[in-house]
């Protein structure tokens, strides 16, 4: 079914926007409206500073340190 | 045999497979026979007594693990312990994954887990850089914030406050804790809806409304901060 193109786009539409996913044919609201804009625009600023987060290491170490302590079954192969 | 844990959780019902250690380790790192290798082929040669299979899991999540646990109790040294019993749980229970499960999925179930396990033990909802949400005067609100700077800290609690002192890690921190973990498994981890809730044994519904409700605080902390 067909979105009518004055039809404002929903939060699921926003995200899918900002990820580059939102079908062309509702992406086209975008250019009518401002405040769908301002929104989807904000969400995608949003979205970028989140991805650029980082992904923390534990203390070196940490992968023997786990090992020492698992049950390791015996060879089968 | 391998030990059976109390708080052992089925891995949840999914059929993808993971590739979210790719990228983490570094190709000299890794035992030739595992590079590439599925997680669910690291798993079925871990099952079969290899402990490269063991490490190559361990490497492959150690990162996204910890992180995740890291910004829930916000404390380094409690993450790495959570962390650690994130792996043991998970690798002591090798025996029983299911192969058409995603192991992503579970191993951040598991994390989740403990990590609510951590926050009930210390009876605290939250855990904020910069006060209790819920602080009703600018001195209650300053008597429960964790300190980021200022004299006094050591060089651990120097390098916390600089990685999680950005105003995104900030505002972050000022989440609750559902809202919190929910949005670091989508944004930062690009886990599916679907697999959230999964992981989290939350209806889908709830997991949607979190993130959006989660989105609409993390902007207004962002813009009042801007402003």
């Amino acid at each position: 079914m067909c979105e009518p193109l004055d039809q404002h786009l929903n939060p699921d539409e926003i995200e899918l926007w900002a990820l580059g996913l939102l079908p062309a044919a509702r992406a086209l609201h975008l250019a009518e409206c401002a405040a769908c804009l301002t929104a989807a625009e904000r969400e995608r600023k949003l979205f970028r500073e989140l991805a650029q987060l980082e992904r923390f290491a534990p203390s070196a170490g940490f992968v023997d340190r786990v090992i020492a302590r698992v049950q390791i079954p015996a060879r089968t192969v | 045999m391998l030990r059976t844990y109390d708080r052992f959780v089925a891995p949840p019902r999914d059929t993808a497979t993971s590739n979210a250690g790719d990228g983490v380790i570094g190709a000299k790192d890794r035992p030739s026979n595992l590079t590439g290798a599925s997680d669910q082929d690291v798993v079925a040669s871990a099952v079969r007594g290899h402990e490269t299979a063991f490490r190559e899991l361990v490497r492959r999540y150690e990162r996204p693990v910890f992180s995740l646990l890291y910004r829930m109790v916000r404390d380094r040294a409690l993450a790495e312990d959570l962390a650690q019993e994130t792996f043991i749980k998970v690798l002591n229970g090798l025996a029983s994954y299911r192969p058409e499960f995603k192991f992503s999925s579970w191993i951040f179930k598991v994390a989740n887990n403990v990590a609510i396990d951590q926050l009930r033990k210390r009876g605290v909802d939250t855990v904020s850089m910069d006060g209790a949400p819920d602080a009703t005067t600018p001195d209650a609100r300053a008597a429960s914030a964790l300190q980021l700077s200022g004299h006094g800290e050591d060089p651990l609690q120097e390098v916390e406050a600089r990685e999680l002192g950005t105003a995104i890690e900030r505002a972050i921190g000022r989440l609750r804790p559902e809202y919190r973990r929910c949005i670091v498994l989508r944004h930062v981890e690009g886990h599916s809806y679907d697999e959230i809730a999964q992981m989290l044994d939350l209806p889908l519904g709830t997991v949607k409304t979190y993130i959006h409700r989660a989105r609409n605080e993390l902007r207004g902390y962002l813009e009042d901060r801007r402003a």
